[in-house]
């Protein structure tokens, strides 16, 4: 159990990629009618950076 | 709800008791050796300076501490409410976002009252009112009371030791630093704020601290969910102005003005009177959460919050004696 949640914890930026910043992105731009390029959806505009982003944070340890 | 006797004793070395509640009743012969500048004072002189440090210091450790029960209940019952208010679509956001802000921030304060019991001491009637303050006041910033507590009272015991001090990592040469060490000590890789916390804990393997490494993961893990559920259920940007972002600046300044600004320079400055220093705020008194008379509360941690400018006044004679640079008020 005290395993998995460490696993969980280390994979948490990108859990949050995805369940956090993903949406919040989409949203905002809806928000402020900026339309996302090459046709895509909003929520798979967030998914294109929060998910590198998300898995970046993971292997150097940092946001930015 | 009133604080515990006072210790005149000076004749006793700092102690813990089995809850960890903190006796600031050490004495000028513990600590005789490092004095500093007070070193010059033989010892007849400290120890009568010190009873009258007492003596004056005794007179401000009584004081009201309804309005931080107040406010602490108030403030988390209010931001309780902005979230089905957001999801209901009846609340101004950036209002919310600004007190949500406010109440991150100073719930740090009134929980810091309560991890002192200033609320209620152990074994008295209203010590459940004591917890409960703590333990509210810091949900906003994802910081379980169990780890506050336990980690806020470790660094009184040794402040300013760079191995032992919890908060010690936000130590940085300048301001600008400073404020940005409060942000990068929260990255996921680096041994900082709570991921030292976190450490600490562990390294102390007690029931206590295992129990407070327990909440936090909860606490965690509870922030995350409801993030990640908002978000994903059209409500991210209520979710991120009511708790992500004003976590992030709370906890910011929590960090500046809680532990950079009343403890820099840290290297070296472990004595009774050197860990803390006296300064003038750009902000006031008030904004920097009564942090210019920090060292107040260092020396005698009973004293309320509130009472720290006042009791600093009554005891600056005895603390220019003792060799504490009192130019800045």
């Amino acid at each position: 159990m005290e395993a998995a949640v460490k696993k969980l914890f280390h994979w948490m930026p990108f859990l949050f990629g995805i369940g956090f910043i993903a949406p919040l992105i989409a949203q905002t731009m809806v928000a402020l009618h900026v339309e996302p390029p090459f046709g895509l959806s909003p929520i798979l505009f967030g998914l294109l950076i929060g998910i590198p982003w998300g898995f970046q944070t993971v292997i150097r340890g940092r946001w930015l | 709800m009133a604080d515990g006797p006072f210790n005149h004793s000076d004749d006793q070395p700092m102690v813990k008791d089995k809850d960890s509640a903190f006796f600031n009743v050490e004495t000028d012969a513990d600590h005789a050796l490092p004095l500093h500048s007070g070193d010059s004072l033989d010892r007849h002189t400290r120890r009568n300076l010190r009873k009258e440090e007492i003596e004056i210091a005794r007179q401000f450790h009584s004081g009201r501490m309804w309005p931080y029960v107040v406010a602490a209940w108030g403030c988390f019952a209010v931001w309780l409410s902005f979230f089905p208010l957001a999801i209901m679509g009846w609340l101004n956001l950036p209002l919310a976002f600004v007190l949500s802000c406010i109440f991150a921030t100073g719930g740090y304060v009134t929980s810091h009252e309560a991890m002192h019991s200033n609320i209620a001491r152990e074994g008295t009637k209203y010590r459940w009112v004591n917890e409960w303050v703590g333990k509210v006041s810091t949900i906003p910033i994802v910081f379980p009371f169990s780890m506050a507590r336990l980690m806020h009272l470790e660094h009184h015991y040794h402040c300013n030791d760079p191995v032992k001090d919890p908060d010690y990592t936000d130590e940085a040469s300048n301001m600008f630093a400073a404020w940005y060490k409060t942000w990068y000590n929260r990255q996921p890789g680096v041994d900082g704020s709570i991921h030292h916390y976190k450490r600490i804990l562990a390294g102390m393997g007690t029931p206590a601290a295992e129990k407070a490494l327990k909440d936090t993961m909860k606490l965690q893990l509870i922030f995350m969910t409801v993030l990640f559920a908002m978000a994903w259920s059209g409500y991210a940007i209520e979710a991120a102005l009511i708790w992500w972002l004003p976590r992030h600046i709370g906890l910011s300044y929590i960090r500046f003005y809680l532990s950079w600004a009343p403890h820099h320079p840290r290297e070296g400055k472990t004595n009774r009177y050197e860990t803390t220093r006296i300064f003038k705020s750009r902000l006031g008194h008030v904004m920097s959460m009564c942090m210019e008379t920090h060292l107040i509360h260092h020396l005698y941690p009973g004293i309320p919050n509130h009472r720290t400018k006042e009791a600093y006044f009554a005891l600056k004679p005895i603390l220019e004696k003792r060799g504490v640079d009192t130019s800045a008020l």
